[in-house]
């Protein structure tokens, strides 16, 4: 059996579904239609009245899970492209982050975030915004990259009774397959992974940028160089932990993000690892994040604003001649 | 009767302040629970005071056309115990009633929870050291391992690295120190750490050394004449001390910008002792003459070998003497301590030929070097130079020393 | 047609009201003089003028229904059955208070108790209560009605216009009432909206809609309550819009000298408690004596609960778990303090 990244999106909310009647599922063309990346594919025939087409309103789409959420449900949103999550902010941050602080009551809502660059896709359709969220207190940020992560985080996101903001990668969607749903022992939520364990280096990122980091660490094995590639799977919380614990073994560590580089997931882990494992550092810890202009259009452009495989493994080489 | 303050309110989410425009009670008026007692203006609007309780206004503290902070007490109202304990009105609870909101620090925090001195940068943050070359830079990881085995950047000297121009890195460090353990290890004792630390904290000046070879014969004549004998070494002593005395600059410390000079002729001397090398101290060497010193010295070199120097005969010297000449030796450049800008070396004396202008000939004369070893950022060849010339010619004439 | 328990006997009702609208309205009062002592840390914001409108909205809901309050529905909110301790505990930021210290005044809320806590950002809290009636639609609970309270000039925000749309696609037993008080802080209704009147977005929606004059505590009564019927009845959204004047500036911290004189003396500008007043005492329900007895106790009850809270502690910082997360394992423990 092979099982693509949607189709584990796919099959979670199935069976978030089937197990939990509160869960319900709402946002734009996921009805009938099955969603503009087919993540909700016969999920309306399947589940007859719970899985509903919103309108165009992503303030509103949102504003309706907390309330649902607060009275019981377990709303999970589709927001069609990460990018459009702006129009509701409001509701995100603060509604939905700082309710449960405020009035006791929790709100399990899921924001499914389809996130991440495709070539092509042009300023609006291309962005990664976990740093946003996970700027706010009260919201758990998922960035799954594998497809068990997907899977096994998107149904522990329906469970989770705090609001989660879960960046699916529309890169991975399809290109992203594994032989199973279960390949590896389970993580639990808020911990990070070690996708591939070595001594000379590590990259620490999260969805998309996994796979490029253990090319380059593929490419650069045969250069006797062995690269740690952590999985940080989710950016809020930062498992600060595992991060350190592993430059502890290397001494060395780059932290790689497609989001734009201001501030964001790749700052705070630089700073966290400035000042928790200062003393652990052989080299001066860098960053690798997409240009700071808006995601552009053509491919030739995209591929260079972007991190890829070749400019994380010019870097890796910089900073391991450091 | 508690006494209730009257308190400027927060009147608007910004305001920090109020002005007084009116006042409707006097101090006396009898006033009831929420009745206006003054009139107060903010740049948004204009409204009222009113009364926490009822009660007598004892006392108006605030002044018409006056501003006044959020908070400030405008006056007082003498109140019932009853009204007082029934609203939660007592003087203490009203006035530290606390009030995060505006950014004061909550009273009564634990200790360790108060805020920490908020320290001002003084420089626009710390270079980051990308791209650091040489063998000097060490990585923070390098530095916090090497602390924690007691090491210093001397004890990697020998030590090749493959980091950035050649800058060790951990790993280079790691297999440096994992290849120790095939050689033979001793313990090197405390006194030779001691040196060691001294040496590099020396070392970390730029040092050059002057010398003059000095005729010793006058001194090896009148120390003949002398008994108990003074040792060659206190001539040199008594001789620095009294040229110091002079001009005590040259012994002066360079700390930033400012020469700290000397406030009293203390001059060491170097002892050799088991393990290592000691250095006592003569206080006001320049004030005592020569035949007087020499007991006193005499001493201080057994007390050195027994390693049971007192206290008022160690540390606080200005500079010091060694005299290499013992082991032999004609040529040195010695260390100065690390708290010292000079130390003067004395090399062994030799019968060499000197040329005697008077007979037209070459004469046997005793002769030894003189040596003086500087911080070349206090001192120039030239003044070091001047300091060891009359060190020489104080030499010369040892009856006047 | 209303079904049976719908059927409301005005006069008992007009009474009940009416004593909610003054407790309400001397519990503003106090609030205000509250924050002139110094005694409110943040602002203070009144009902005044709106107290009949406000408490047709709390009066014509029943346990069960959902309830978003605004900023002037201390009537709304004692009428649905708020504690006044509860009121006094949030302006006063008591940690015993169901918002802990860490939310104030009007932002406050019982959730499970079917009353949302509003967030600041207008409109907001539309959708949330779509959301409310969206959870007793999927688990079969009927009946129930959910009623947002908000002003002219939230019916400016992008969130109104989701919010209202949204109930009317899902024909979700919204009832959407309006307080048009002429003024949003200090713009005036012409520099906030340009259709004639606000009913006129009802049609556009899809909604059913009515509008009356909102200082006339039986009209409200009946209008809402109607509303409310039919909302509950499956009639869909309904949008009430009510006429009425703000007796009082945005908050505490305003003396709303900008408004309008005319207005003040005009028919919008009429005090609504003394209107209602009259209209019970033309009917017969209310004498001098009995409007002195209502009054007397309602300012001992205020008393009391304000010296209570008053003597209660703040809450204490060091006592704070400062999470903001339900799942405390997910808490980040890293920062430093």
């Amino acid at each position: 059996m092979v099982i693509t990244y949607l189709e584990a999106i796919r099959a979670a909310q199935a069976a978030a579904l089937r197990d939990d009647k509160r869960v319900f599922i709402y946002g734009q063309d996921v009805g009938v239609f099955g969603g503009a990346f087919k993540a909700t594919k016969n999920l309306a025939q399947e589940f007859p009245g719970r899985v509903i087409d919103s309108p165009i309103s992503e303030d509103a789409m949102i504003g309706m899970a907390v309330g649902a959420a607060v009275s019981g449900m377990r709303p999970i949103l589709e927001v069609q492209f990460a990018d459009f999550s702006t129009l509701a902010l409001n509701q995100i941050v603060n509604q939905a982050a700082t309710h449960y602080w405020r009035t006791g009551v929790p709100c399990p809502i899921t924001v499914r975030l389809p996130s991440g660059g495709t070539s092509g896709s042009g300023p609006f359709h291309s962005q990664s915004m976990e740093a946003l969220y996970a700027h706010y207190p009260g919201l758990v940020v998922m960035a799954p990259a594998t497809v068990q992560d997907a899977y096994e985080m998107l149904l522990a996101a329906v469970a989770i009774d705090d609001p989660v903001i879960y960046c699916e990668h529309k890169y991975l969607y399809y290109h992203l397959k594994a032989d199973d749903l279960f390949t590896e022992p389970p993580v639990p939520v808020g911990k990070a992974r070690i996708a591939r364990a070595g001594r000379d280096l590590s990259i620490v990122t999260y969805s998309a940028m996994v796979h490029e980091a253990l090319a380059v660490a593929d490419e650069l094995a045969k250069e006797k160089i062995e690269i740690e590639v952590v999985d940080l799977r989710t950016v809020k919380p930062l498992d600060t932990d595992s991060i350190v614990a592993s430059v502890s073994r290397t001494g060395r560590l780059l932290c790689v993000g497609e989001a734009f580089p201001w501030g964001g997931v790749t700052a705070e882990v630089v700073a966290r690892v400035a000042s928790e494992g200062f003393n652990l550092l052989d080299a001066p810890p860098m960053r690798l994040n997409a240009k700071d202009t808006p995601v552009p259009y053509h491919p030739n452009l995209w591929a260079a604003h972007r991190p890829t495989a070749r400019s994380i493994a010019d870097a890796a080489r910089r900073l391991l001649r450091m | 009767m508690p006494a209730i303050p009257i308190i400027m309110p927060q009147l608007g989410e910004s305001i920090a302040e109020a002005t007084i425009i009116n006042l409707l009670v006097k101090p006396g008026d009898l006033v009831v629970t929420d009745q206006d007692l003054m009139e107060v203006e903010t740049n948004k609007a204009t409204m009222n005071v009113a009364s926490p309780c009822p009660g007598r206004v004892s006392k108006v503290l605030a002044k018409v056309n006056e501003s006044y902070p959020v908070g400030a007490v405008l006056g007082y109202l003498e109140a019932s115990v009853e009204d007082a304990e029934r609203l939660g009105l007592s003087e203490t609870t009203a006035t530290t009633a606390p009030d995060f909101g505006h950014g004061a620090e909550p009273q009564h925090a634990p200790e360790h929870e108060k805020p920490r001195q908020v320290v001002k940068p003084t420089v626009r943050g710390l270079p980051v050291p990308v791209n650091a070359a040489g063998a000097s830079y060490m990585s923070p990881r390098m530095k916090a391992r090497m602390l924690e085995l007691g090491l210093h950047a001397a004890d990697l000297a020998g030590l090749p690295g493959s980091g950035a121009a050649g800058r060790v890195t951990i790993k280079d460090f790691e297999y440096f120190i994992a290849n120790l353990e095939q050689h033979k290890l001793t313990q090197a004792s405390s006194m030779r750490v001691a040196v060691a630390d001294a040496m590099r904290r020396s070392w970390t000046r730029p040092l050059a050394t002057v010398a003059l070879p000095v005729c010793f014969d006058p001194l090896l004549a009148h120390r003949k004449t002398c008994q108990p004998k003074p040792g060659p070494a206190l001539y040199a002593l008594r001789a620095l001390a009294l040229a110091l005395a002079e001009n005590s600059a040259p012994a002066g410390r360079l700390i930033g910008s400012h020469i700290v000079h000397p406030s009293s002729i203390d001059v060491g001397f170097a002892v050799e002792a088991p393990e290592g090398v000691l250095v006592p101290v003569i206080r006001q060497a320049n004030e005592k003459p020569l035949k007087v010193l020499v007991e006193r010295y005499d001493e201080l070199i057994r007390l050195a070998h027994q390693r049971k120097l007192p206290g008022d005969a160690t540390g606080g010297s200005i500079a010091t003497v060694t005299n290499f000449g013992t082991f032999g030796l004609t040529w040195a450049t010695p260390i100065p301590l690390p708290e010292q800008t000079i130390v003067l070396g004395m090399g062994a004396a030799r019968r060499v030929p000197s040329w005697d202008d008077a007979q037209g000939q070459f004469v046997p004369v005793m002769e030894a070097n003189v040596t003086l070893s500087f911080d070349h950022r206090v001192l120039d060849g030239g003044a070091a130079g001047r300091l060891l010339a009359r060190v020489a010619q104080l030499l010369a004439t040892p009856t006047e020393l | 047609m209303a079904p049976v328990d719908a059927v409301i006997a005005i006069e008992k009702v007009s009474v009940k009201a009416f004593r909610l609208m003054l407790l309400a309205r001397m519990l503003d009062d106090k609030f205000a003089s509250l924050y002139r002592m110094g005694k409110i840390h943040g602002g203070v914001f009144l009902g005044r003028g709106q107290e009949a409108l406000s408490v047709a909205s709390g009066l014509s809901l029943r346990p069960g229904d959902l309830f978003a309050p605004l900023i002037r529905d201390t009537a709304g909110r004692l009428a649905f059955g708020e504690d006044l301790v509860d009121a006094v505990r949030t302006y006063l930021g008591s940690g015993l208070g169901p918002m802990r210290g860490r939310d104030g005044n009007v932002h406050r809320g019982e959730p499970r108790k079917g009353v949302y806590a509003m967030i600041s950002h207008l409109g907001a809290m539309i959708s949330v209560i779509n959301g409310g009636l969206m959870a007793h639609r999927f688990t079969g609970k009927t009946g129930s009605v959910g009623l947002a309270s908000m002003g002219d000039g939230a019916t400016s925000t992008g969130a109104f216009h989701e919010g209202l749309n949204q109930a009317a696609v899902e024909r979700l037993p919204l009832v959407l009432v309006v307080a048009n008080n002429c003024y949003a802080y200090s713009t005036p209704n012409d520099r906030q909206f340009a259709c004639k009147t606000l009913l006129a977005r009802a049609a556009g929606y899809g909604v059913e809609g009515v509008e009356f004059d909102g200082t006339d505590l039986e009209e409200s009564l009946d209008k809402v309550n109607g509303a409310v019927q039919r909302a509950r009845a499956g009639g869909g959204p309904q949008l009430v819009i009510a006429n009425l004047l703000r007796l009082c500036g945005h908050g505490e911290h305003d003396d709303a000298s900008y408004v309008d004189a005319d207005l003040k003396s005009s028919a919008v500008g009429r005090d609504c408690l003394k209107v209602a007043e009259d209209q019970l005492r033309q009917e017969g329900l209310l004498t001098p004596e009995t409007l002195t007895q209502w009054r007397e106790e309602a300012a001992r009850d205020i008393e009391n609960v304000v010296a209570q809270v008053q003597r209660e502690p703040g809450p204490d910082p060091y006592q704070e778990d400062w999470s903001a997360l339900a799942t405390k394992s997910l808490v980040e423990t890293q920062w430093p303090s």
